[in-house]
């Protein structure tokens, strides 16, 4: 808190130099020349220059100190951040770039054939100030190092939205940006979760990164309340492949559509309250519904509704969180119905949860150490709609994994990371994993 | 900056309503916005206009090319002829092979494949993979409907025309020349080539445009489009007709709508070698060194040196499978039951299906040559058994697939 505290007080003193450069110069008249020679004038100028660029240094100085403490540690409650940190209306420029990236390497225990290394997520961020009221947020990803028709990577554009400043509080933005839920989606960046890869909740039943295209409205009360509101393209149920794997290990991530020539006949409304008014606590819950069947002809009736609530608790050294997610298809009955004998019907609830637990258990300079441990359950199939003629098909086991390891930051905005998965009821074998994270 | 700079009170009020009511005049609005594009209440459809759309002109002319025995070399066949409206356009003898020529008597080397559903086949390629896909014919070697009527216009077993210039010929004097002429031009007859190519694309127009070829009025097309139920035993059947580890019938020919909505045809427009007993009743096959081999000849020329190819035959829809035995591209089998039948129980029980050879063992595939055997399909499901293996079906589960079939024939009346 002393830290921020600095920041405010320096932050303070920026603006009152901008106010007495902005006197200055408005009183610098012909009529007031006479007042004070050319030479004097100039001399304060630059002796007013000079105090400026002194405290600008001394800002970027609290804040790479500020990084740093949390660099190897997702950011501490209240973290209700906004989804990409682009530069403050304090930058010298108005435009900024930033990334992220992340490298890791991954050894199942049971078959060392299958490990790999992977550029998971190499990630450039370009922002735009056009007023100190409007902004453009885009980010674009290139996933696994190598995107050709015959290689696995892609190439997507993660954000690219404005954002303008309504009032003090209220903000709106519209374009293709990240839905406001869990904890993870507007807060993907490696250096912000424990874990070498992301969650499974937040990645099988939460798609993130889930991003829409649409409108949204966002607010923050005085008593640490951030409100989101909004509409945007949905889910396009259409996209479901009976004959393929990917339904059953995200079934919303299976049919998302990306801003990619996205079907926009149904519209999906979402809604998000955060409650970050007790210092180090962050309790919060959403809910994301709109229809799925986008006038696709065999998929009429498809509605999708997820909800989820979460909450994180970061005090002292500990840093505490827990989150369930819910899914839910409707009329999944009759379109699958005609998907009979298919691998991968559509199910008509899925959900998940998780408890993660982590300490500080070293934290000197730009060097910090964070075991942590989480545990986590959810399925994917949860349960179908009954189909005639015996055809309704098994649910899943729920699956559930352990994860243990550490975070380890040794730099402002990076972070190595090691941690060993442990899957019950899984398919996938236990498995070790190594990776480091950065952000800028 | 917003407007005019506000006073203390009309922040403070500003703040208050930004606290407490935006959050639901925001949310209520957006309620009310998506309720506008919620979702699809509109039962949509997959079955296309009944018949009865005006064709062009020049389809139209195609549709009387298409009955016109007077283009063949004795003056009593047409396409009709061995293509029946009946019975899915496809043959309307139930011989493995329709008879042509001269006299009606020569045997064909194929069996007459349904012409429904074509128009939607793509040019014949090799995809990303190498894939052979697409093309017209049971080898695949025309790529348009309008090079596929070349064949049978000029084939001594079929319509027996010498040549382009007997048939342009024909079409001058047909009833329908003067017709002919106002579209293409009152001077076409005169180049032999152009007007041949006229005819043929007034035939694929016809073929194209007239719903006859693609109603989608199948039981199982109203059953997608949510106008009728299948029945618990076609329900089993399409399920098995699906399931990767049973049928596995999806796997070439898919069931499942296709990309927009648009109803599946039940071809993947590939080839595969299915090892498919030898036909001796075709009377080509009365020669033992005779083997129709598909992509690789003897029919098409362009692939002959593709080893790996010979006995593979393209991956025809089902649509209308119940009306178009007998089956397979040299009709040897003549109900649905045993093409089911055959399919799981090829190497279960190989001796259903092939003549015992001289070993006493029986002789599969023979209907390639030795050195082809190796290109028949026994890696994917249901052809992956082995004699003493169970069948990929049983009984019961060969019923409910033929079942299911039955449900692909046009016609339908929900």
């Amino acid at each position: 808190m002393s830290c921020v505290s600095s920041e405010r007080s320096a932050l303070s003193r920026l603006r009152t130099s901008f106010a007495v450069l902005a006197v200055l110069s408005a009183t610098a008249t012909p009529s007031l020349a006479a007042a004070a020679t050319q030479a004097e004038l100039e001399a304060k100028v630059q002796s007013l220059a000079e105090q400026l660029a002194a405290l600008q240094a001394e800002l970027a100085q609290m804040k790479a100190q500020q990084s740093a403490n949390s660099s190897s540690a997702p950011a501490s409650a209240p973290a209700v951040t906004s989804a990409t940190a682009v530069p403050s209306s304090g930058s010298a420029s108005p435009l900024s770039f930033f990334g992220y990236g992340e490298l890791n390497y991954s050894q199942p225990r049971d078959n060392t054939a299958d490990t790999t290394a992977d550029l998971a997520r190499f990630v450039l961020g370009v922002g735009y100030r056009f007023d100190d009221r409007t902004r453009l947020v885009s980010e674009v990803e290139l996933e696994h190092a190598v995107s050709s028709s015959e290689d696995p990577g892609e190439v997507e554009v993660e954000q690219a939205y404005i954002e303008h400043q309504l009032t003090n509080s209220i903000f709106a933005k519209a374009g293709l940006f990240l839905i406001p839920t869990g904890l993870l989606n507007e807060n993907h960046e490696p250096t912000r979760y424990y874990g070498v890869f992301r969650n499974f909740v937040e990645t099988a039943i939460i798609p993130t990164t889930w991003r829409e295209g649409g409108l949204a409205i966002q607010g923050n009360s005085e008593i640490g309340l951030r409100w989101d509101a909004g509409v945007s393209t949905g889910f396009d149920l259409s996209k479901w492949d009976a004959t393929a794997t990917e339904g059953l290990e995200s079934p919303l991530g299976s049919i998302h559509q990306e801003l990619a020539l996205a079907h926009g006949k149904d519209l999906s409304v979402f809604g998000a309250l955060n409650y970050t008014g007790v210092p180090g606590l962050r309790v919060g819950a959403s809910v994301f519904t709109g229809g799925a069947s986008q006038g696709q002809q065999g998929f009429d009736g498809a509605h999708i509704t997820l909800w989820e609530a979460h909450t994180r608790w970061t005090p002292g050294a500990f840093d505490l969180s827990g989150l369930y997610a819910h899914g839910h298809i409707s009329n999944t009955q009759v379109i699958n119905t005609a998907l009979v004998g298919n691998p991968t019907l559509i199910p008509e609830n899925f959900f998940g949860w998780y408890l993660q637990g982590a300490y500080r258990l070293f934290d000197h300079g730009r060097y910090n150490f964070s075991p942590f441990v989480r545990y986590e359950r959810f399925n994917t199939a949860a349960d179908y709609a009954a189909l005639p003629a015996g055809l309704t098909p098994d649910t899943l086991a729920d699956q559930k994994v352990w994860t243990t390891g550490f975070n380890l930051g040794f730099a402002p905005g990076v972070v190595l990371k090691a941690d060993y998965q442990w899957f019950r009821d899984s398919a996938l074998s236990d498995r070790f994993d190594l990776g480091i994270g950065y952000q800028f | 900056m917003l407007g005019s700079i506000p006073s203390a009170a009309s922040r403070f009020l500003r703040a208050r309503i930004s606290v407490f009511f935006l959050p639901i005049i925001g949310l209520l609005a957006l309620l009310g916005l998506a309720g506008c594009g919620g979702s699809d209440s509109s039962a949509g459809s997959s079955t296309p206009a009944a018949n009865g759309g005006q064709l062009s002109a020049m389809a139209q002319i195609g549709e009387k090319i298409f009955h016109d025995p007077s283009l063949s070399g004795n003056g009593q066949m047409s396409c009709a002829t061995c293509h029946d409206a009946q019975r899915a356009f496809a043959q309307a003898n139930p011989e493995a092979v329709a008879f042509g020529g001269p006299a009606l008597d020569q045997a064909g080397l194929r069996n007459t494949p349904s012409l429904k559903y074509l128009s939607e086949t793509p040019a014949f390629f090799f995809d990303g993979e190498g894939t052979p896909t697409g093309g017209f014919n049971r080898d695949g070697r025309a790529n348009s409907l309008a090079e596929q009527a070349i064949r049978p216009f000029l084939t001594a077993f079929e319509m027996d025309n010498a040549s382009a210039e007997e048939v342009v010929n024909k079409l001058r004097n047909a009833s329908y020349a003067a017709e002919f002429r106002k579209l293409f031009g009152e001077q076409v007859f005169n180049d032999t080539d152009q007007a041949f190519l006229d005819a043929r694309l007034a035939l694929q127009a016809y073929q194209r445009e007239d719903t006859d070829f693609y109603p989608f009025t199948s039981k199982y097309d109203y059953f997608l489009s949510g106008k009728a139920q299948l029945s618990d035993q076609e329900l089993r059947g399409l399920a098995l007709f699906n399931n990767p580890q049973k049928g596995n019938c999806a796997g070439c020919h898919p069931s499942g709508r296709r990309e927009g909505g648009k109803p599946p045809l039940f071809t993947d427009f590939t080839y595969d070698n299915l090892g498919v007993p030898r036909n001796t009743t075709i009377d080509a096959n009365n020669d033992p060194d005779y083997f129709d081999l598909g992509l690789c000849g003897p029919p098409r020329l362009d692939l002959a040196d593709r080893s790996d190819l010979c006995g593979a035959f393209k991956v025809p829809t089902l649509r209308n499978i119940a009306l178009t035995a007998p089956y397979f591209h040299n009709g040897k089998f003549e109900t649905l039951q045993e093409v089911v039948r055959f399919y799981v129980r090829r190497d279960t029980n190989p001796e259903e299906w092939y003549p015992i050879g001289t070993n006493g063992l029986p002789d599969k595939f023979n209907d390639l040559p030795d050195q082809y055997k190796g290109n028949v399909n026994v890696t994917e499901v249901p052809y992956n058994r082995h004699e003493g293996d169970a069948p990929a079906l049983s009984a019961n589960e060969i019923d409910d697939v033929v079942a299911f079939l039955n449900t692909l024939t046009d016609g339908y009346q929900p």
